[in-house]
């Protein structure tokens, strides 16, 4: 959305086809073509059952007949089952995005941001075109594979950004997705984006004033401007002091440890969709 | 609440669902990924384990990591593991069963089934040794759930556990799970792809005469050689379609017992509630029994004091809120300081409010029981941390 604003002409790609991706952008669910959400922003879903047809008529010229006959539940099972024809979909149609020229030679799109799966299973899909060299010796895929692992590992082009949240499990999953990306691929790494960050109350006129309201006497004196509930405010400012602090250690290990730059996005209480997009956009662009 | 629900609505009784559901067999925890299923399974063992003379497994499947910090253990491997009883009785968990950790190794399941399945000893060497063997048999979608499922089966049969608590794996979605079986027979299966292993066989000619045009294709796309390593695999793997059926039907119908519970793990985000939804409804299609839902990381109900949020409007107004406070208590208020403490209260109270609504729904998906873990807001210890799930559920 960012870049979009700014005139940069954004593909993003929704990987699992559940729809989140179009909806926190405002738009209904889409499939397999670019569609137009916002001024410089498109969106498209992989959904393998019905992308598996278009990838063959794509790159190999596969006559859609087979959609006709009984052999199309193998196709729907090959796409959705098989490792490695499963991910150079995903991979695959991503590169044929960024091959798209216009007439004149210039891409189609600046940039695309792929909202990708778990960490636990992004480096199968991304190295998915390597494992399949090793399958596949020849024949039309074997050139497909090449192009597509040549774009995946180019770091001028491709730049894997993981996200984590401030808690133990998370903030261990990304460290170790690093690792291995950084050990045993030739992948490049984006900034890491550290997701729902609470700041705890650390400013120290923040902190005196919770101390001054804690106080019996001074909520009581305060009652005829802040009413009966200062108790209340109170604990809801502790509760989120406890929350920002415990985050913190999570979110050190992550800045200490990690190759790239931890980019904090604050927790947004937005509705989910649009409004929470707009609201995690505008806290990046206000953090520079 | 529903009348299940109504008999876990006091607080002061821990271990409610842990008895609720301690007769059962078997207990799977689904639910999306990030939503604390690991925790939840490690603590629903540890309860039943605390509450009646049980000997409980909790199962996982990946990652181990997981459930061995849960557990405050260094690793858990595919051999079963005896949780300490004395740290669990120190960190407040005292036992009066036995508590049994182990975590699925999903290669030795496959290969297990391919001996298990294979008519002669050549047969599952040739599938053992074949490169596409090893290639899809940990990458092939639902091969972490179908592992799981097999596992679970066999646990169950050989019948040393009164329970067996299974923390499913984190599945792009949890449906995936349910699907497994019948996934994993259909890539053996004979319908599929028996074009592809003996093209020229009589039974299949209608097929065939659609097929040739694709196995021309498949040999243009893959090269000559790997078209008929493949077609020799799949001759292989059809070897085991007999006897993949017959265990899918029969953990299909365990799936479906009277002594196994379903229980959903969620928190209240939204994606994770929709696909908590989203599950039980499938639940419901499949006729699969949903024992409860519970529900993680619930914020305290004082958030939504609407006292508390008036307070907070005070503070965070801009122009009067910190010199009208100053005024009142007589001392210095930073106005500043007094709007982001306004903000960060108000930022909690609509989370809690949301989180409000999110409950009502999930209230209304199935009658069954429903219990709300706590966030945990101080810093405690993986295993500090189970002991407080534990006397949640």
């Amino acid at each position: 959305m960012i870049a979009a604003r700014r005139g940069v002409r954004v593909l993003a790609v929704e990987v699992d086809a559940k729809g989140d991706l179009p909806e926190a952008l405002g738009h209904p669910a889409v499939g397999f073509q670019p569609v137009v959400v916002q001024r410089n922003l498109s969106v498209l879903a992989l959904h393998p059952e019905d992308s598996f047809q278009e990838y063959l008529a794509i790159f190999f010229k596969v006559p859609r007949f087979t959609r006709l006959t009984p052999l199309a539940g193998v196709f729907d099972f090959v796409a959705t089952g098989v490792p490695g024809p499963r991910d150079m979909l995903m991979v695959g149609k991503i590169a044929h995005e960024e091959r798209r020229r216009e007439g004149d030679g210039a891409p189609i799109w600046d940039l695309i941001v792929v909202d990708a799966t778990s960490s636990g299973q992004i480096l199968p899909q991304l190295t998915a075109a390597r494992s399949m060299r090793r399958l596949v010796r020849g024949g039309m895929l074997r050139s497909q594979v090449d192009f597509v692992d040549a774009m995946v590992t180019n770091h001028r082009k491709t730049a894997l950004c993981i996200c984590a949240l401030p808690e133990e499990m998370p903030a261990v999953e990304a460290l170790e997705l690093h690792d291995e990306v950084v050990q045993d691929t030739a992948i490049g790494l984006g900034p890491c984006f550290l997701n729902r960050c609470v700041a705890p109350v650390s400013a120290p006129r923040q902190r005196r004033l919770v101390e001054m309201l804690a106080d019996p006497a001074t909520a009581r004196a305060a009652a005829p401007v802040l009413g009966d509930g200062v108790a209340g405010l109170v604990a809801g400012i502790r509760l989120a002091d406890s929350l920002g602090r415990l985050g913190q250690p999570f979110a050190r290990r992550l800045s200490t440890r990690m190759s790239v730059a931890v980019v904090p996005v604050p927790l947004i209480a937005a509705r989910p969709g649009l409004a929470t997009t707009r609201a995690v956009a505008a806290a990046l662009e206000a953090a520079g | 609440m529903r009348r299940a629900s109504a008999e876990l609505a006091d607080a002061a009784h821990p271990q409610r669902l842990a008895d609720l559901l301690g007769g059962l067999d078997v207990v799977i925890c689904c639910g999306s990924g990030g939503v604390g299923k690991t925790t939840v399974s490690a603590a629903l063992a540890a309860a039943m384990a605390a509450t009646a003379e049980r000997r409980v497994m909790v199962l996982t499947v990946d990652p181990a990591r997981r459930l061995a910090s849960a557990l405050g253990m260094p690793g858990i491997g595919a051999e079963p593991v005896t949780v300490s009883a004395a740290r669990l009785r120190q960190a407040g968990l005292p036992l009066r069963g036995e508590l049994v950790a182990a975590m699925l190794d999903q290669k030795s399941v496959w290969d297990g089934m391919v001996e298990r399945y294979a008519p002669t000893r050549q047969v599952a060497e040739r599938i053992l040794d074949n490169r596409f063997y090893q290639g899809v048999s940990d990458a092939f979608v639902g091969s972490h759930e179908y592992a799981a499922i097999e596992a679970l089966y066999e646990l169950h049969e050989e019948g040393e556990y009164d329970c067996l608590v299974v923390d499913t794996p984190p599945s792009r979605s949890a449906i995936d799970f349910l699907e497994a079986p019948e996934r994993i027979s259909d890539f053996v299966g004979a319908r599929l792809l028996s074009w592809l292993a003996h093209p020229s066989r009589g039974g299949f000619h209608a097929m065939n005469l659609a097929a040739a045009p694709l196995l021309r294709i498949a040999d243009r796309l893959l090269g000559g050689e790997v078209l008929g390593e493949l077609g020799d695999f799949v001759g292989d793997l059809q070897t085991l379609y007999g006897g993949v059926q017959r265990r899918a039907r029969s953990v299909s119908r365990l799936l479906r017992s009277p002594r196994v519970g379903f229980v959903i793990v969620t928190t209240l985000e939204p994606a994770a509630s929709a696909e908590a939804e989203h599950f039980a409804t499938k639940l419901r299609e499949l006729a699969m029994p949903l024992r409860a839902v519970v529900v993680n990381r619930v914020l305290p109900a004082f958030l939504t004091g609407e006292a508390a949020i008036r307070a907070a409007d005070a503070l965070a107004d801009d122009h009067r809120g910190a010199e009208a406070l100053s005024r009142a208590i007589r001392a210095p208020v930073d106005a500043a300081a007094a709007v982001a403490l306004g903000r960060t209260h108000r930022l909690f109270h609509e989370l809690a409010q949301r989180e409000a609504r999110q409950l009502a729904r999930l209230g209304r998906i199935a009658d069954v029981a429903s219990v709300q873990v706590p966030l945990i807001t101080t810093p405690v210890s993986a295993l500090e941390g189970l002991v407080q799930v534990a006397a949640a559920l």
